[in-house]
């Protein structure tokens, strides 16, 4: 497992998706917001927490060819898949480094936004608490709509038609303050159902 | 592509055709004399309202069709029996196109009751994300094109969705409670009075015949797209 | 001493019947060349054998244990299919590398591309290559693993004269030492291993 987490790892820093670039884009998405809606700070928080959320999940859906499709294509995935033993556990990593690729760049910078967007210590620390639990269950989410998805024609739009409805309960949830307690039940329910149909799918496209 | 449908099976298909259409078109002229000249206008909304008699049993068979889509899908997975694939897809088509005609109308009755043509009421914006899963699903099929594999994998999808189903609805609900402006009063009618249920009764009647015959359509083309696929297989 | 055996394998794709009632038998030092016109099953076979296909009539044996069920024969197999699994934005150097953390096993990347005498290649991206020198690159998987048998599939497609040879060196050398080699071709290679069979 760890040789395939660190595999993943050095395959997204060489093909320069590294912390900065992601972290870069989290701080774009959310610079925008001042030119679009003004310098209005009641304004500004109020709209943080809800573009906080729409860059999260921009990041975890625009990437979401790279858990599994691009190694079925290139047939990266027959060697992974022969290396490791148990389907599980190469789900499991992939979840780990798509978390630790496209989301932990986002609450390196959190700090730092929340003084941009005038956002007190207390709700940042509670916004913080909702992305984390959020982001697992957005991840596992779009892991097993990629490995469903991987002998589709190769359009980003079908995914997101597919994704964007099961993330809902998420964005929903994640813009109230007080909710990460559901945040986390939602995600843990993800994970099972995750599980179960990435297997299902990577199985299928191997064959 | 598998196809073990027995000649039984697809011989009740075709027979049942004519008979359906009929039985639609006649429940449909009843449905519509109730609805649109016996039964009394509603007291507050006047005539507007009659439009709820296609409206609700519509939005009623659009869930119902996602169950039988979910139902299906898991029947495929026990039994591996191909029917059940050609019937979730048969249904899911029928289920966007009542799940459209119902967001359609409700927006239609909309306008006169509330003065605009959506509101995000947790009942209309849950229908809608229904139309998503639905298209999701059709999509999903379309997009793969080793159909063997298109009918397992989509299967899957429906299941995830059916389970999605109440999560979304709970969500939107809860979302709903916070955003609720005040100025428009929801849509909840305490009783139905008896004059309006006949004819809501027979429309559902209608609406369900219709359904089936649609559905049977669908199906019929469904097994004639098969059958095309394994000619051109064989070749 | 290993023993390969293939027994009445016949396998389905969809309501198609690609494979019917194989059977053969090779030991250590022998190898195989399947030929067969193109769709006729030959990848499917080396699927089969690779347990990526697990839906099959038949039994495959690997020193008499059934491989569906032999936990380890995973580790007793290099499989180098049509793909060639490399990342087209990467460089040939950092391709190694990624093989080298999957593989578990480190080696001398300079000595590596000698093989192929493609050693001026090392920093250069994959997108810039032929596909004669990506199809060279990814058969040095062949090197990463310590396997007892190759399941090659199409491996002489876009090789020139020259690395053919080198090729078939490397199986020789590979079958000298014992190992088991499958060949998928649709070309004729005028007799150069032994054992043939048409499906």
């Amino acid at each position: 497992m760890f040789a395939l987490l660190k595999r993943d790892l050095y395959l997204a820093l060489y093909s320069s998706s590294s912390f900065f670039y992601t972290s870069s884009f989290f701080v774009l998405i959310l610079i925008i917001l001042p030119f679009l809606f003004g310098t209005n700070d009641v304004q500004l928080q109020i709209l943080f927490k809800g573009i906080i959320w729409i860059g999260l999940s921009l990041s975890i859906l625009l990437t979401m060819e790279r858990i599994f499709n691009a190694d079925y294509e290139d047939g990266n995935l027959d060697i992974i898949l022969q290396q490791n033993p148990s389907i599980e556990i190469v789900i499991i990593s992939k979840y780990i480094t798509h978390w630790i690729v496209y989301c932990l760049p986002l609450f390196i910078v959190l700090p730092m936004l929340s003084f941009l967007f005038y956002v007190s210590l207390d709700n940042i620390f509670l916004i913080f608490l909702n992305l984390f639990f959020g982001s697992f269950g957005m991840v596992f989410i779009v892991t097993f709509v990629s490995a469903l998805t991987l002998g589709a024609k190769r359009t980003i739009f079908l995914k997101a038609i597919i994704v964007i409805p099961l993330f809902i309960p998420f964005l929903i949830f994640g813009t109230n303050l007080e909710s990460w307690p559901i945040l986390l039940a939602l995600s843990m329910m993800s994970f099972v159902l995750s599980m179960y149909v990435s297997a299902y799918g990577l199985r299928l496209y191997v064959e | 592509m598998n196809l073990r449908l027995t000649n039984k099976q697809i011989n009740i298909i075709e027979k049942a055709n004519p008979f359906l259409i009929v039985s639609t078109i006649v429940a449909f002229t009843f449905g519509l004399y109730f609805s649109l000249l016996q039964s009394p206008p509603d007291y507050i909304q006047g005539d507007s309202m009659r439009i709820m008699y296609i409206h609700v049993p519509s939005a009623w068979f659009a869930l119902m069709a996602y169950t039988i889509l979910a139902g299906s899908s898991v029947l495929w997975f026990i039994t591996r029996n191909p029917i059940f694939s050609i019937i979730a897809r048969s249904i899911a088509q029928i289920g966007m196109i009542f799940t459209l005609i119902s967001l359609v109308t409700g927006s239609i009755w909309g306008k006169p009751t509330w003065g605009v043509w959506w509101v995000w009421d947790a009942r209309l914006t849950s229908m809608l994300l229904l139309f998503f899963l639905y298209l999701a699903y059709i999509f999903l099929w379309q997009s793969i094109t080793n159909k063997d594999l298109a009918s397992k994998i989509s299967a899957a999808l429906a299941i995830v969705g059916f389970v999605n189903i109440p999560i979304i609805k709970f969500s939107v609900d809860w979302w709903n409670t916070l955003h609720q402006p005040a100025t428009i009063s929801k849509l909840s009618s305490p009783s139905i009075d008896i004059s309006m249920m006949v004819p809501l009764f027979i429309m559902t009647l209608a609406t369900f015949l219709f359904l089936v015959t649609v559905f049977f359509i669908r199906l019929r083309i469904e097994i004639l797209d098969n059958k095309i696929l394994r000619i051109r297989e064989v070749k | 001493m290993n023993e390969l055996k293939i027994e009445d394998l016949t396998c389905y794709r969809g309501d198609n019947l690609v494979l019917k009632d194989l059977n053969t038998k090779l030991k250590s030092g022998d190898s195989l060349v399947i030929r067969g016109s193109n769709g006729s099953g030959k990848t499917t076979l080396l699927r089969v054998l690779s347990n990526f296909i697990k839906s099959y009539n038949g039994k495959i044996l690997f020193n008499d244990h059934n491989v569906l069920e032999d936990a380890n024969y995973r580790n007793c197999f290099n499989f180098v299919g049509q793909k060639n699994s490399l990342k087209d934005n990467l460089s040939v150097k950092n391709n190694l590398k990624l093989w080298e953390i999957v593989y578990k096993k480190n080696i001398p990347y300079s000595k590596l591309l000698d093989d192929f005498n493609i050693s001026h290649l090392m920093e250069r991206d994959v997108a810039s290559l032929s596909d004669g020198q990506k199809k060279c690159i990814s058969l040095l998987r062949l090197n990463f693993t310590e396997s007892k048998i190759w399941y090659l599939d199409e491996p002489f497609v876009f090789l020139d004269e020259e690395n053919s040879q080198i090729l078939i060196e490397k199986i020789k050398n590979f079958n000298n030492n014992n190992g088991i080699v499958i060949i998928t071709s649709n070309i004729n290679l005028h007799n150069t291993f032994t054992n043939e069979i048409n499906i």
